[in-house]
């Protein structure tokens, strides 16, 4: 017996180094608006926080839960939009309530498609997320009424953020903007983490590993793909909250099929299963995008063609680059 | 008295075949029924239907008098119905220790638990231990699954199987490809393992079977030609037969 008194039963518990790191990096984000006066590169941290976010929700499902989504950027749409719609038909102001509001009803869809696609699993999930995907893309680009189509929702209002009555900031405002979403994010992934790392979590990775011994085991295989798929969508909901609010903008181009495969290479290109990876990919990922953006209009191609040098030379990601290199120079 | 595990009947065709045609099977509560047959006979396929991998064409099973016939897996597993599979089925990428962890998890609960650690469910990570101790598995507790030798494989995937508190254990040819010694150490176990539940063995290695079971069963198309002691099913004219042809 005391031979297994040492054995780790969890994660190794997260080192002081490993907290003073991230709060420090934390801080200097926090401090980054104040020194750095470059609107432009504040609007694009925000950008690559958000889209940071949606890549980690993205992970919860591909790297945890062993499912693929090629459509993720759905449901940071539909909550996008919800967000939106409320803002300017309900309440102009409350910006809490707007963003639950965006959360639930995300859910709300997120929950009958969730449904539906964990009787499958493998390809024929990832083909249905596809499916939902583009339904909800013609529906968002189609219902001009609604959505305002091929225009998108435009006059979103940017509410103040009110904390405890107080009023701290507007969201129209980049820097204030750039620290709610600084802080929504940290907190989502610290929240994320420690879900991934319960006895919840180890669900998922058993049915990722192997779903037909973790049915075995006594595990409703189903119902806990769904939990794993809500979990993803609220996530990618609380971003497209946080979209909207950044933006004041959304069309459809931000649900199509080709941006959802955007999300997905910042997921590999950071490493998948990580957690903090696919943020990491959201940053490359939105970067060279950028860059390339500045050079010509053909960005995609240039693009294609950096992830697929990373993809090769850094099969398991960014975040695996060190133990990669030293396994190479091992061998 | 009512049958602790017993099927009415139980019927399943591929097609025009029928693999499992008819059989009516009564399991006690402890020690070691043997299922033997020639290649092809339905062992396995009777196996998949009892526990929930494959649905029955027809027919019954009935455990402590309630029918679970075609009941999903996981509700047969918190009855206490545990398996292993012929080709091993474990979690490659988790660690030993996790491998039984999650199964002794999913069998007591707090797989709910959202915010707490997993060291948080003590009983199970107490559980677990002893599980891999009696296996002899505590020394690669902390390796990934997927770097242990085929035989402690083999060894781990009954861990798993017992992990879930099993009132009948199914081990479908659990010394397939083992050497000598590694067929030794788990037949050991088997048969301490049956002294407690009931053990439902699907086995090629007659040596073994022979020298471990209480009771055995043999299956042949799909039916069921004999049953008895091992001293019985030897001696058996049918089942030499069944085994070697009809001499002419």
């Amino acid at each position: 017996m005391n031979a297994l008194t040492t054995v780790s039963v969890d994660h190794p518990s997260t080192s002081p180094i490993k907290i003073i790191g991230f709060v420090t990096l934390i801080l200097a984000l926090a401090l980054l608006p104040f020194v750095w006066d470059n609107r432009f590169y504040i609007s694009l941290i925000t950008q690559i926080m958000i889209y940071g976010l949606l890549a980690m929700s993205l992970d919860v499902l591909l790297g945890y839960t062993g499912l693929l989504s090629f459509m993720h950027n759905a449901y940071l749409g539909i909550g996008a939009y919800i967000v939106g719609l409320f803002l300017i038909h309900v309440s102009q102001s409350s910006l809490w309530l707007a963003c639950l509001v965006g959360v639930i009803a995300t859910a709300a869809v997120a929950l009958p498609v969730g449904w539906v696609q964990v009787r499958t699993g493998g390809l024929a999930f990832a083909l249905l997320t596809l499916a939902f995907g583009m339904m909800f893309h013609t529906i968002v680009w189609k219902w001009y009424s609604v959505t305002g189509g091929d225009d998108g929702l435009m006059g979103v209002p940017s509410p103040d953020i009110h904390v405890f009555g107080w009023t701290i900031g507007n969201t129209g405002d980049p820097t204030h903007i750039y620290l709610l979403t600084l802080f929504v994010v940290s907190f989502c992934f610290i929240l994320t983490r420690r879900i991934i790392r319960s006895p919840f979590g180890a669900v998922l990775e058993a049915i990722r590993e192997n779903e037909e011994r973790a049915a075995f085991v006594g595990i409703n295989v189903r119902r806990f793909k769904l939990y794993g798929w809500m979990l993803a969508c609220i996530l990618a909901a609380i971003s497209g909250a946080l979209f909207i609010l950044y933006k004041g903008y959304i069309g459809p181009s931000t649900m199509t099929a080709f941006a959802g495969a955007g999300v997905l290479m910042m997921v590999l290109l950071g490493g998948m299963g990580t957690l903090r990876g696919p943020l990491i990919g959201a940053g490359i990922f939105i970067y060279i995008q950028d860059y390339i953006t500045t050079m010509t209009e053909h960005w995609e191609i240039y693009l294609g063609l950096v992830v697929i040098f990373l993809v090769l030379f850094m099969p398991t990601g960014f975040v695996g680059l060190g133990s990669y290199l030293k396994r190479l120079r091992g061998n | 008295m009512e049958a602790f595990l017993c099927t009415e009947d139980l019927c399943r065709q591929f097609g025009g075949v029928s693999a499992t045609d008819c059989v009516c099977i009564d399991i006690e509560e402890s020690g070691l029924r043997s299922i033997i047959g020639p290649n092809g006979a339905g062992k396995t396929t009777f196996i998949n239907i009892i526990t929930g991998r494959i649905p029955a064409s027809s027919g019954k099973v009935l455990f402590q008098g309630a029918d679970i016939t075609n009941k999903p897996t996981h509700e047969l597993v918190k009855m206490g119905i545990c398996r292993t599979f012929q080709i091993t089925s474990i979690f490659q990428n988790l660690t030993v220790f996790e491998n039984v962890r999650i199964a002794k998890q999913a069998r007591d609960g707090g797989s709910l638990k959202i915010f707490s650690t997993k060291k948080s469910l003590k009983k199970v990570t107490a559980e677990t231990e002893h599980i891999l101790e009696r296996l002899g598995l505590q020394d690669l507790a902390q390796q990934e699954a997927k770097n242990l030798a085929y035989g402690d494989q083999r060894v781990l995937e009954v861990a798993i199987a017992m992990a879930g508190s099993p009132q009948i254990l199914f081990l479908d040819e659990p010394t397939a490809g083992m050497s000598p010694a590694e067929t030794n150490h788990i037949s050991d176990l088997i048969r301490g393992l049956a002294e407690e539940i009931s053990i439902v063995l699907v086995e090629h290695d007659m040596d073994m079977v022979m020298r471990i079971s209480d009771k055995v069963t043999v299956l042949h198309y799909g039916s069921i030609i004999a049953e008895g002691v091992p001293e019985e099913i030897k001696t058996n004219q049918e089942v030499r037969e069944a085994y070697l042809g009809k001499d002419t």
